[in-house]
């Protein structure tokens, strides 16, 4: 593994969260990297979904989901019952790209220090030395994040939102990219630590996998039956050219009229009288860095709002917490969601209010 | 007017005795669980507490309403009997309805109850068992019908309360209830029954002069809504709901509606041409049978003068010479707010054929006329003769007179149709003779004298300067006419319309002497009551001014043959009579432009007197006492006086009126296909002028257009989302058909959108494989050619009926203009604090008049752009 060690980095301030408005018009600040062409940013695109495609059958929306997160900076939950493919996934789209990846099993007995790293002292130096954990690589696959312990699980999401590590009073920082693809089980909750929402929030967005259809089971009986399809994935772009794309979706640009229909799908969740907790402005954050991979994605150099809409469910699902009444009345996440999209204006038709223009 | 046991109040008592309680418990329970099992005995207990709250509200509405009618009817007498119906019918049938029987039985059972009422009330004696009709009954019922139709015809506003007219006014209340019940209960149609209420309304509203009054309009107001609330309680499914439950800006909605009838009643009476003319004047009486008209002395007077045409058509013919006054009634009583006849039945004695004049004339010379006259259609109690009639013969029916006032009156007919002949005695008049009659007034009776009380101070002051420096009675009388027909005074019907001081009294005295502006009232009044004030003896006459000749002759036996005149409505008039001790009752003429001055009131000493006013020029060369050899008074026809007094030359007002109605209805109808039309135009220039910024109007046309043909843009609705919508539903026909084109126009039109709106400002469709396909703003032409290619594709694909809305009545438009109505009271959407220019903190939130204000300019502006 390539261990790339950095001296103290102090950043206090979470720039994105200083000037929201400005993420936009600072392209590649953070990674100094320059944005990538059009057309090979699509070229690029295809190759990584292709790619995941030949491993995971008839899940291309969760691969492009995965890509999307990937692009935008975020860290992605995976959860589902098991064995329909979360590590599957992870571990290709970390093959598809040449970067480091790590793979941590998360168990009770794992120590914060096996996620981070630890200082050690060095005999012939006669100095303590960083020995740096599983966390520092550019891909890091976290399989049941739920099973370790409350500690532990905050170690990692520390690394996650401030993209360093601090042992013994010195940060160290990490490879970009950095992006956390943690899976977890909904249904063997025994022994386990679930995610507090505070945690819940660090991911940018959770997506399930869901059964595949029946043909892309027979086909997946079919192809999958003797080798491991993971062994003939390639790397497809390199760590430089993902940064370079990320560089792009960066770029892409936010009207007014967007992050204004952001804000009101945001203000929406929170005055819902069917949500406990509403959306968070980190999510706010998350949803319109979604939304610019997503463009990017399209093809697009700026957001449009059925971008917003499309990333709206994976990225606020997992955060806001449904009233127990509404609960009760067979309400999910989603369907709130869902029905919130489906009031707040656009702002298209600037004349009027939004109630009462339905029959 | 007792009240029997009727079955149907006996059983709707005992009903709400004993099944209130239970029924009121039985009703919650239903609303909880959504109705009773049907048991047998829920069956039999009855249908709960709703058909007696709501018979409760029909009674309370309709009685309320009937309140009004106090005005119509004098006093209070008439009120038991219609409280016992209505309360009857309405406790009937809320009995019959509690028993859960059909809807045809209740308003059967209704009418049987109304029948049995009316029976018990008025016709007890003829009835079997008190209630039940006979054929005795029915022939008292066409006595009674036929007594009403005769009030209705004859009589004036307050009328007497006779048995007929109360029992039609109980009869159509109680066919009102069933009606209304009807409505509210198996016809579910509650808000309908507002018209039988105003139906009730409508007839105080018209005859009355003081309109329907607050007590009336409330409690029918408060009845209505009674109704209302029953059945959104009782019945909340039904159509009454509607969605305005739902959603919480009901209130908000309701001021609205409120806001704009108001408005819209105070803008059209201001734009209305006027009340007090045309086809239907304010006050006038609906006349079905042709022509009637009840010269009610006072009240009518002004609506008599003001119809457009000549109805109530008196001929007659004398050989006085010249037309002569007719004469009806006399008013002599000027207290009060309202001055009316004095009918004074106690003292009238019956018989025509010799009448005492009451004063015993000393003149010389005595004239005689002799007048035949045809009444026609014109319908009064009073009969029309010239002054002073010493006997009348040829009258049908019987008559009575009154000695005071010389006033002939019918006891159990009128005037219609009647034919006859008048024998007319006065004094032969000259101002010689009158200004030899200064004695003081014997015998005469004291109400003629009177001076009212509270004479407002300008009439008394205006009485004084007048007659400063007149010696006797006829010095003082000719120096009252002499200032009322003075220039300073000029005659006008409308005037007191419209200052608010039409009709009569002392306190529109006041006013008509401050406007010097009146008619025939105002003036013969004021001289009246002045003349009191200065101690001679008055009184108004009131009947018809001299008529027009109609070129016939008509021969009387002993005369030989008369010239014949006519007088209508039109002519109707109002002077003043002054007493002379020794002369009578002498007539004046202070009302210019109307009527002849008579010869012995034609001061030649008086330049300044009648000779100036415009209309009256002709009359004073007739008024000179040489040709007067026989009448007193002296009338002098003046042929144009109707004319010249109406509105100039004739303006076919009902044909003008219609061709306005028709235009105005085209201009309405025409209006929404209009405004749309020069949206659309608007649009499409701002999109030509601009082409940079012409996705933005393309845009709002295009969701316009599809909102047109049935598809109505969701809030939510971003571009992309609204074009596959819309290319999804059939409005655009099928993929790869004819409409492809206008498909691809909807296709670059939403690409457009979405780059000028969301994309970067600046840059030009380089964004990699956008969907518009490089066209990064097309010219204002080519957006014209794809709105224009989009149209006639929606209207193809249309049916005939979604074309025609599209045109006429485009959807888009309303909502349009609801929403540029609703937005002043809808709260702002978002409360983001925009970026305030001075940099300050601006408050979450501003206060509530600010926003509104802002809100209401927004939508100003908003109406105004595009």
């Amino acid at each position: 593994m390539d261990f790339h060690r950095r001296t103290t980095f102090d950043e206090t301030v979470d720039e994105a969260m200083a000037a929201p408005q400005q993420a936009a018009h600072v392209p590649a600040a953070r990674t100094g990297q320059e944005p990538m062409d059009p057309a090979e940013f699509s070229r690029a695109c295809d190759r990584i979904l292709a790619g995941i495609n030949t491993v995971i059958d008839g899940k291309a929306e969760a691969a492009k989901l995965a890509l999307t997160v990937l692009l935008a900076q975020g860290h992605l939950l995976l959860e589902d019952v098991p064995g329909v493919g979360k590590t599957m996934l992870a571990k290709t789209l970390a093959r598809t790209i040449d970067c480091t990846v790590s793979r941590i099993q998360f168990t009770p007995d794992l120590l914060p220090s096996d996620v981070t790293g630890v200082s050690v002292y060095n005999q012939a130096t006669r100095m303590f030395e960083f020995r740096p954990g599983a966390v520092f690589a550019n891909i890091v696959i976290g399989d049941e994040i739920n099973r370790a312990s409350a500690k532990t699980q905050s170690a990692l999401l520390e690394c996650m939102e401030e993209h360093q590590v601090t042992v013994d009073g010195t940060s160290y920082r990490l490879d970009e990219p950095f992006m956390v693809v943690a899976t977890q089980n909904p249904i063997e909750m025994e022994g386990t630590y679930p995610l507090p929402e505070a945690q819940r929030d660090r991911f940018m967005a959770r997506i399930s996998m869901g059964y595949p259809d029946r043909e892309a089971e027979l086909e997946m009986l079919e192809t999958h039956q003797s080798a491991s399809p993971l062994a003939a994935v390639s790397a497809v772009v390199t760590a430089a050219q993902v940064a370079a794309m990320i560089a792009t979706v960066q770029q892409v640009y936010v009207s007014r009229a967007v992050k204004e229909y952001t804000v009101a799908l945001g203000r929406a969740t929170r005055e819902s009288p069917l949500l406990r907790l509403g959306a968070s402005p980190r999510s706010m954050l998350q949803l319109l860095r979604a939304a610019k991979a997503t463009a990017a994605l399209e093809g697009r150099d700026f957001v449009l709002p059925d971008d917003v809409v499309a990333v709206a469910e994976p990225v606020l699902a997992h955060r806001i917490i449904l009233d127990r009444k509404a609960a009760g009345t067979g309400e999910t996440p989603q369907s709130v969601i869902r029905s919130i999209l489906a009031k707040v204006p656009v702002g298209e038709g600037a004349a009027g209010p939004p109630a009462g223009r339905r029959r | 007017m007792t009240l029997t046991d009727t079955p149907a109040r006996g059983g709707g008592g005992t009903g709400s005795a004993g099944d209130g309680p239970d029924a009121g418990r039985d009703g919650a329970g239903r609303g909880e669980t959504g109705g009773t099992p049907g048991g047998p005995a829920g069956r039999i207990r009855g249908a709960g507490l709703e058909p007696w709250a709501m018979a409760l509200s029909v009674a309370v509405a309709l009685a309320g309403a009937a309140l009004g009618m106090n005005g119509v009817l004098r006093g209070w007498a008439w009120y038991p009997p219609v409280l016992t119906t209505v309360f009857t019918v309405a406790l009937a049938t809320a009995a019959l309805r509690s028993l859960r029987l059909p809807g045809v039985v209740v308003s059967l059972g209704g009418f049987l109850s109304l029948a049995a009422v009316l029976t018990s009330t008025f016709f007890r004696p003829s009835s079997i068992a008190g209630f039940i009709p006979s054929a005795e009954t029915l022939g008292q019922l066409q006595a009674y019908l036929r007594r009403a139709n005769e009030t209705i015809l004859g009589e004036s506003t307050p009328v007497a309360p006779n048995a007929g007219i109360v029992l039609l006014i109980c009869g159509v209340l109680g066919l009102l209830v069933v009606l209304v019940d009807t409505l509210c209960g198996p016809l579910a149609l509650p808000a309908t029954s507002g018209l039988g209420i105003l139906a009730v309304l409508v007839v105080p509203a018209l005859v009355k002069p003081q309109s329907v009054g607050w007590p009336a309009f409330t409690a029918a107001a408060a009845g209505y809504l009674m109704i209302l609330a029953c059945s959104h309680w009782f019945h909340p499914g039904t159509g009454l709901r509607g969605d305005t439950a739902r959603t919480p800006g009901q209130l908000r909605r309701a001021g609205v509606l409120g806001a704009m009838a108001l408005a819209l009643t105070l803008l059209v009476q201001a734009v209305v041409p006027g009340f007090d003319q045309g086809a239907f004047p304010q006050g006038s009486r609906l006349t079905p049978w042709g022509g009637a008209t009840g010269l009610n002395p006072m009240i009518s007077l002004g609506n008599s003068l003001r119809s457009p045409s000549g109805v109530g058509r008196i001929t007659y013919a004398s050989n006085a010479g010249s037309a002569p006054y007719l004469r009806s009634v006399t008013v002599d009583s000027f207290d009060g707010d309202s001055w009316s006849p004095d009918d004074r039945d106690a003292t009238r004695r019956p018989g025509t054929g010799a009448i005492d004049p009451g004063t015993d004339v000393t003149a010389d010379e005595q004239v005689r006329t002799v007048t035949a006259v045809n009444t026609g259609q014109f319908t009064s109690p009073y009969l029309p003769v010239p002054y002073a009639p010493a006997s009348v013969s040829g009258l049908t029916g019987r008559w009575n007179w009154d000695p005071a006032t010389l006033s002939i009156k019918g006891i159990d007919v009128n005037s219609r149709d009647q034919q006859y002949v008048v024998a007319s005695v006065a004094p032969k008049l000259t101002p010689a003779v009158l200004d030899r009659a200064t004695e003081q007034p014997r015998g005469l009776p004291d109400l003629f004298t009177r001076v009212p009380g509270n004479v407002p101070a300008i009439v008394r002051q205006t009485a004084d300067t007048v007659t400063a420096g007149a010696g006797t009675e006829y010095a003082k009388a000719m120096a009252i006419q002499a200032y009322l027909r003075s220039p300073a005074f000029t005659y006008s019907l409308q005037a007191p319309v419209q200052n608010g001081y039409d009709g009569n009294g002392l306190s529109v005295l006041a006013d008509f002497l401050a406007q010097k502006s009146g008619y025939c009232i105002h003036f013969s009044s004021a001289m009246a009551v002045m003349a009191r004030l200065e101690g001679i003896p008055s009184r108004i006459a009131v009947g018809y001014a001299p008529g027009r000749p109609t070129g016939s002759t008509v021969s009387l036996a002993g005369l030989g043959a008369l010239p014949e005149y006519e007088v209508d409505a039109r002519d109707a008039h109002a002077w003043p009579e002054l007493y002379f001790q020794g002369l009578g009752w002498v007539a004046f003429e202070p009302t210019p432009s109307r009527g002849v001055v008579p010869g012995y009131a034609t001061e030649a000493a008086a330049p300044s007197g009648a000779s100036t006013n415009e209309n009256n020029d002709g009359l004073v060369p007739s008024a000179d006492p040489k040709p007067t050899t026989s009448a007193a008074p002296l009338p002098v026809p003046v042929p144009a006086a109707a004319g010249g007094t109406a509105t100039g030359p004739e303006i076919p007002w009902p044909l003008l009126y219609g061709a306005g109605g028709v235009l105005l209805a085209a201009l309405l109808l025409a209006t929404p296909a209009l405004a749309r039309a020069g949206l659309r135009r608007r649009r499409l220039r701002a999109a030509a002028e601009d082409p940079a910024a012409a996705a933005g109007p393309a845009w709002a046309e295009l969701r316009d257009l599809a909102a047109d043909y049935g598809l109505p843009p969701r809030g939510s609705d971003s571009p992309r989302l609204f074009a596959a919508r819309l290319l999804g539903s059939p409005l655009l026909g099928v993929p790869d058909g004819v409409d492809a084109p206008a498909r691809g126009a909807v296709e670059t039109l939403t690409a457009e959108r979405e780059r000028q709106r969301y994309g970067r400002p600046g840059v030009e469709g380089q964004s990699p494989g956008a969907a518009g396909g490089g066209s990064g703003s097309a010219s204002g032409n080519e957006t014209a050619e794809r709105i224009a290619l989009i149209r006639g594709s929606l209207r193809a694909n249309a049916r005939w009926a979604a074309r025609l809305r599209a045109g006429w009545l485009p959807p888009s438009l309303f909502t349009r203009w609801r929403n540029a109505l609703a937005r002043p009271f809808t709260r702002p959407l978002r409360r983001v604090p925009r970026p305030a220019p001075d940099n300050r903190a601006t408050p979450q939130t501003p206060n509530g008049a600010a926003e509104t204000r802002s809100g209401f300019r927004g939508a100003v502006r908003r109406l105004r752009r595009n």
